[in-house]
This record gives C-alpha cells, sequence and structure tokens, in this order.
C-alpha cells in the first residue's frame, strides 16, 4: 500500500522499466568495465545520519483555509483535553484532619453533618489523618465541603480520596506538537496500563525494508528513461552513504531487531532504500519518552524487518526480486516460522484473488501470529477490491483497517468496501496541511528520491539524511492496529482471533451504527480495549 | 465447613445424656428471647462462569453477626445479620479479563470486589428432639456490590446496592444452656447487580442454557453457614 508518494515513486519505476539502458546490472557503462559486484553493503560502515528534524510544510500560510481549519481544530482538541480524573476519587472514603484538640464527639457530630452514613475509621498507618467511611450514595466531595465551611473548629482540611495513576505522556517534543494520531487513539491511558510497550513481542513489518544499521553501500547504477521518455544517465559506480533511524533502532539496542530478511535481494539484510518501512516501523515501535523526535505505539517491540516490497532504488540498483504475490507470502510464512506474534502489512494490490497470500495468512494466523493489513488508497480511483484486506476480513485473526484523517472522518482516499474491519489514524494534507499527517523518523526524501528531479540535477541518493517526514495513507493507520494488538498480546490476549475480537468490540463507532464499509467496526481504542471487563461493568 | 461440622457433631455427642432434658423447651420459657448470634458461612456462587473468570474461584466465605429474636415458645424466629467477605480489606481480588469465543483472557489489571449483604429473616423451629431444633425460613436482604479496578476512571467502578431474597433450613443444636450451634443451608437470590455489564453480561448472553443466563445475571447463591448463638 502506498501513500501518495510512494505511487508516485511507483509510477516512475514503471517509466524506468520501459528502458533500461547501458547494458545494466555489472556491464560495461560507456568504456569503464566494473569487475566489483554489482551491488555491495558494508555494514556498519558510514556515517551518523544527518537528522533535518521536522520537515515543515511552508505552503500553507497563515490565512489559508487549512490554518484556519487546524485553529479551530486545535482549539476543539484542547477542549477535550479537560483533566479526565477531576472526579476520580474513591466513593465511599473521606480524608479528614482533625484539629488536635477537637473532642470525638464533636469530630463524630461533624461527620455526621456531612455524610449521614459517616463512620470515622481506625486511623491507618504512617498517616496523620483519618478515614471517614460513607456509603456509596453520599458523595464524598460535598461531605468535605460542608466540613470544611461548616466545622472549621473541628476540621484542619477535608478531601475525598483522589485515585492517582501514572501519567505518562511521552517527552518526545513532536508528540505534543504533531502526533494528533497517537491521543486519538487513547495511548497514554494504555501506556499507563502498559508501561513496558509490547517488550515481549516481536512484530513482522513485511514492507520496503528498515534503516536499522548504519553501512555504506556500493552501487553500479545504470541509466533509464523516465515515463516520459526522459533519459537520466548512468551514474556508474557509486558509493553511497547509509544511516540506521536511530529513533527505531537506537545504537543502543540493536537487539531490538529479530531475524531481519530480505525477500527483493535474497539477503538477511532488508535495507530500506525507500523510506516507507522506515516511517510504518516508526509508527509501530518509535523510540518513545527519550525526549528525541516522535513517539511510537508500541515503543518496546522488538521489529522483524522483512523487505518485500522493491523500491526504485532497489531496481536501480539490481535487485533480483521485485514484489509480487509470491515474495510477500513466503515473506509472510518467513515471519510466522521466526518467532513474529504480528504481522504488519501496510501493503497491497488490487486485482484477481491470490490464494498463495490467503494460504500464507491462514498458515501465519494459525501460528498464533496477528496480521494487520491496510484496506488501500484507492478510493478516489474506483475503489477497487484490495486483495490481501479482502483475504483478512475473511479470516479471522487478520483485520483489514481504514485510514481516517485527524477529524477522526473517513480519510478521503481510503478504499472502503465491506472488508473494511477497523479504522486507524492514517492522515490527510487535503483539508489539514502537513499537520494532518502521521510523523515519524524517515528518510529526507529531498536526499533519496533524486529521480524525481530533471536529468540534469539527477544525482545518486543519500540514505543518510533523516527527519520526521509527514505520512499519509492507510499504510500509516495499520500500524496503528498492530502496535495495540502487541500490547493487547502482552497484556495477555495471545490468541490472534480473541485481539480481533477485542479491536472490533471496543472500536468507538463511526459513521453508521454498527459496521460500516468506511471504518468497519470503528477507530480502534488501545485503552478501552487493554482495560477489558469486570464482573459488572 | 467439612472441619465446623465435625466439630459441631463431637459437641453434640459429648454433650452428658443426663443433661439432655435441660435443653428441651419448655412450657415456661420466655415469651420473648434475644439470641445474638456470629456466623461463617461458605458461598458457592451462582454466577459461576463470571466468579471463575476474574477471581479463579467460585466460593466465597463471609463472617458476620446478628440478632435473632424467637417468639410464641422458642417456635418463631425473626432476625436480622449483617455479614461480609472473610478475606484481607474484607475484598475479593481478581483481574479483568477479555472473553472471546468462550475462552477466558486475564488482563492483568487488578479488580477488588466487597459484598456486604444485611439480611432480614424469619421462620419456624420445630422442636422434634430434645436437643436438637430444625427450623426453616425466607426473607430479604439489602446487598451492597463493590467493584474497583486499578486505572478505572470512577464511571467504571461500580457502588450498588439492590435487594434480593433468601431461605434457609437447617438445625440448632443445643450445646450448653446458653449456647447453641446452629448449621444450615442458605440460598440467596439477587438480581440486578450483574448480567448488566461486565465479563457478567457477556456469559449470560453468550450462554446457550437459559438457566446459566440466569445464574449468571445473579450475585446470590448457595451457602453452608455454621452459627454459634448465645441465649436460650
Amino acid at each position: 500500500m502506498a501513500d501518495s508518494r510512494a505511487r508516485l515513486a511507483t509510477l516512475t519505476l514503471a517509466g524506468a522499466s520501459l528502458i533500461l539502458l547501458a547494458g545494466s546490472r555489472g556491464g560495461v557503462h560507456g568504456d569503464q568495465r566494473y569487475d566489483d559486484p554489482p551491488f555491495l553493503i558494508l555494514q556498519g560502515v558510514g556515517l551518523p545520519a544527518v537528522d533535518v528534524g521536522l520537515m515543515k510544510d511552508e505552503s500553507h500560510g497563515p490565512d489559508e483555509p487549512e490554518a484556519l481549519r487546524r485553529r479551530a481544530l486545535r482549539a476543539a482538541l484542547k477542549a477535550d483535553e479537560s483533566p479526565r480524573s477531576s472526579a476520580s476519587f474513591r466513593p465511599g472514603r473521606l480524608i479528614v484532619r482533625f484539629r488536635d484538640d477537637a473532642p470525638a464527639d464533636a469530630r463524630a457530630s461533624a461527620v455526621r453533618d456531612a455524610a449521614e452514613s459517616g463512620i470515622i475509621t481506625e486511623r491507618p498507618s504512617y498517616a496523620d489523618f483519618d478515614i471517614v467511611q460513607m456509603a456509596g450514595r453520599d458523595d464524598p466531595a460535598a461531605a468535605a465541603r460542608v466540613l470544611m465551611e461548616q466545622h472549621g473548629d473541628v476540621v484542619m482540611y477535608a478531601q475525598p480520596s483522589y485515585r492517582l495513576h501514572t501519567m505518562f505522556r511521552p517527552n518526545d517534543p513532536l508528540y505534543a506538537t504533531n502526533q494528533w494520531n497517537l491521543p486519538m487513539v487513547d495511548l497514554e491511558r494504555a501506556w499507563d496500563i502498559q508501561p513496558a510497550a509490547g517488550s515481549t513481542i516481536t512484530v513482522a513489518v513485511l514492507d520496503t525494508g528498515l534503516a536499522y544499521q548504519d553501512a555504506t553501500i556500493l552501487a553500479t547504477v545504470p541509466a533509464f528513461r523516465d515515463e516520459r521518455g526522459r533519459l537520466y544517465p548512468a551514474l556508474g559506480r557509486v558509493t553511497i552513504p547509509y544511516s540506521a533511524a536511530r529513533q527505531v533502532v537506537p545504537a543502543s539496542n540493536p537487539d531490538r531487531i529479530v531475524a531481519p530478511r530480505d525477500f527483493i535481494w535474497d539477503t538477511n539484510t532488508p535495507f530500506d532504500f525507500d523510506g516507507h518501512g522506515t516511517h510504518v516501523s516508526g509508527t509501530i515501535g518509535q523510540l518513545t519518552n527519550d525526549g528525541v523526535g516522535t513517539a511510537g505505539v508500541a515503543f518496546n517491540v522488538k521489529l522483524m524487518p522483512v523487505k518485500v516490497i522493491d523500491s526504485v532504488w532497489d531496481f536501480l540498483f539490481g535487485a533480483p526480486n521485485e514484489a509480487t504475490d509470491e515474495v510477500v507470502a513466503r515473506g509472510i510464512r518467513y515471519a510466522a516460522d521466526n518467532g513474529a506474534k504480528i504481522i504488519n502489512m501496510s501493503i497491497g494490490r488490487s486485482g484477481p484473488p491470490a490464494p498463495v497470500m490467503e494460504d500464507a495468512i491462514k498458515y501465519a494466523v494459525g501460528k498464533g501470529v496477528f496480521v494487520a493489513v491496510a484496506a488501500g488508497n484507492e478510493f478516489e480511483d474506483g475503489n477497487p477490491v484490495e486483495v490481501l484486506a479482502e483475504i483478512a476480513s475473511r479470516v479471522k485473526g487478520a483485520v483489514s483497517v481504514a485510514a481516517v484523517d485527524r477529524a477522526g472522518n473517513h480519510a478521503f482516499y481510503s478504499t472502503t468496501g465491506s472488508y473494511v474491519e477497523l479504522s486507524a489514524p492514517g492522515g490527510a494534507i487535503r483539508g489539514f496541511g502537513a499537520s494532518g499527517a502521521i510523523y515519524q523518523q524517515t528518510f529526507n526524501p529531498d536526499s533519496t528520491d533524486t529521480f524525481l528531479l530533471p536529468p540534469a540535477q539527477y544525482r545518486a541518493p543519500r540514505f543518510d539524511v533523516l527527519g520526521y517526514i509527514p505520512y499519509t495513507g492507510t499504510s500509516m493507520a495499520t500500524p496503528h492496529v498492530s502496535g495495540v494488538a502487541a500490547m493487547l498480546m502482552q497484556q495477555g490476549i495471545t490468541d490472534p482471533a480473541a485481539i480481533e475480537d477485542a479491536l472490533e468490540k471496543y472500536a468507538v463507532d463511526l459513521g453508521p451504527k454498527g459496521r460500516d464499509n468506511q471504518f468497519g467496526f470503528g477507530l480502534i481504542d488501545a485503552r478501552n480495549a487493554m482495560f477489558g471487563l469486570g464482573l459488572a461493568k | 465447613m467439612k472441619a465446623a461440622i465435625a466439630a459441631l457433631l463431637t459437641l453434640t455427642l459429648a454433650a452428658p445424656v443426663s443433661a439432655q432434658g435441660l435443653f428441651a423447651p419448655s412450657p415456661d420459657a420466655p415469651t420473648i428471647s434475644l439470641r445474638p448470634f456470629v456466623e461463617i458461612s461458605n458461598e458457592k456462587f451462582l454466577a459461576v462462569k463470571t466468579f471463575d473468570a476474574i477471581f479463579g474461584e467460585t466460593t466465597a466465605r463471609f463472617w458476620g453477626g446478628g440478632l435473632q429474636v424467637t417468639v410464641l415458645g422458642d417456635r418463631v424466629y425473626g432476625e436480622i445479620g449483617a455479614s461480609r467477605l472473610m478475606k484481607k480489606n474484607a475484598e475479593l481480588v481478581g483481574q479483568r479479563v477479555f472473553v472471546s469465543d468462550g475462552k477466558v483472557y486475564k488482563l492483568g489489571i487488578p479488580l477488588r470486589s466487597t459484598i456486604e449483604p444485611l439480611e432480614i429473616s424469619g421462620g419456624y423451629r420445630f422442636h422434634v428432639h430434645p436437643r436438637v431444633v430444625p427450623y426453616v425460613g425466607a426473607g430479604f436482604g439489602s446487598y451492597h456490590y463493590t467493584e474497583q479496578s486499578d486505572f478505572a476512571d470512577p464511571s467504571e467502578d461500580v457502588d450498588v446496592t439492590h435487594r434480593g431474597g433468601i431461605f434457609d433450613a437447617g438445625a440448632e443444636v443445643r450445646v450448653f444452656r446458653w449456647v447453641g450451634v446452629a448449621v444450615d443451608a442458605k440460598y440467596t437470590h439477587v438480581p440486578g447487580i450483574l448480567g448488566s455489564g461486565g465479563v457478567s453480561q457477556m456469559f449470560a448472553t453468550d450462554t446457550q442454557s437459559s438457566a446459566q443466563a440466569k445464574h449468571e445475571r445473579d450475585l446470590g447463591g448457595w451457602a453452608a453457614r455454621l452459627r454459634i448463638v448465645a441465649g436460650r
């Protein structure tokens, strides 16, 4: 599943694929013969990334309609941020500090005046105050007011027994300013329940790979013509710097990466030459609460990058395989066989059925793996049936994920159909500008997508310039579901079908009542899914 | 409970035969007798699936006490009693769950419940034996139920009181002139608290058996009760 930028890249690739000049892989370029391997990754050889930080969208001035909408939205969201816990006290209990010289009968009398059922209990240890127990029907806040206002001669202070809880709000600076998407699915309260955020779970990301290591890439880049017939010259032998996305794979925690695999190159080094897979991985597990950049959903999960999608550069570098049903099916089985408990597939296609992928998804679910699949971005392009998403809807334990925008509405591009099961934030630029997108750390496209430049400016890419880049699409919605699924699995819901049940049961119903073709069962609610059921409520 | 019954039988058998006449109801028995009591009971909840899912057990012990009044030559009685769970802080402690396809997944979020019955009942005492007085009774109760979970918002906790019905039958054995020991079985029916939310609602809705569905909506159950009564 590609966002609009990736779609453009795919179109370019389609054009490029028509004519590849200059003898191609390992051949002759001009009068120079290359005997070295045409493509070589020197792992661990490279300089740290250049961090360009947040990529700003400067095309939206303050008087633009989008800006006005953003302001209105911010005001609305601000209003919604009133403290949820303001009335969160334990019923039937009141904390009272009586004056030392107040006699017992005066204390009892004051308590009875404040709450008919109030009884002063035995003073708890390590307390210079008393606890008044009262019937659940009596309001401790009202009783406290009566004691304070009418019995000041007896009482120094009185207050309900307010509950405290961890107040985990990540300190990543862009979380507060740009990541509307994570609070939208109530992740802060979910993190309160599970601070470990999926630490025992491995999530396989079947995508374009992951920037998980520093490296130096040695490649031979042939000439090609784009879709308009323009000739892009051969770059010959190039040395390309490559840096890990350190907010996804910190240098201090290389063990976070589990069983990496590249089915495009048939190697175990699934380097991302696009940025999509790194962005998706970031939404699932971006390093969080480290005071840098953005946050991720299940920020302690282990990640298994499984590269099944080729990018323009994979093609130009001479990758032997491309993204096909066969490659993706193998990737699914590989992930299931190598310890993944969640598979994220922000990928897809329309067209004829794919029994090979259906078998693979059933195989994975049968091994206890939950699978999340993007529902597609082609609503305005004929709204075709997305094959993988449709399969997911028929397999209990696999789900298809549609996208909502920042306002919680159906994202304009999100494919609809009877197979849509859940929704998650996928963002939208239209109507919101860049603030309506999903931000994560990945490559700066200005440095990587040089094939989008005119031929005269075309140059070798650099994969060492990273920033916090706005993406939109059901590709971005899907990792929200995968991250929450990882947390649910760690919380104890170990069966993929039960995870699907929980996500659907607790989804916030959007659109027409009940399941519908735009939102499925609704917007996922991480906290409520993890909170589960008590006896009576 | 087995140990309690054995102790009761031992006490019964240990009483000297020559003294048995002392315990028979006498024509000059007081018109009204006030008899305080303490009791413990072991209750098997009707909402078996619900309690098993949350607490991993379907029974709970209660302790309590009250006052019994007998009239008409010790043949008719009325009583009021209160009890609470015989647990630390009078709480059952379990964890929140998710249920899918009948399977329970424990979520590790602590949940604490209290049940505080206040019961009023009355009945008839059969003087069929000098030392053993069988009785049957019925009544009603007010059942205060609370449920609190970690990470809960106030609206997600439960603090309700609901009425229920009681039926009990057992026998009281005079072990001393002023002390009796009673063993009985008690059935309580407490609708209105379970079944409208939470896992009890899920079980009540999903179960195939209408009887079990009814049970999952009932906070009551069957209890074996041991009681020590003071007074004649």
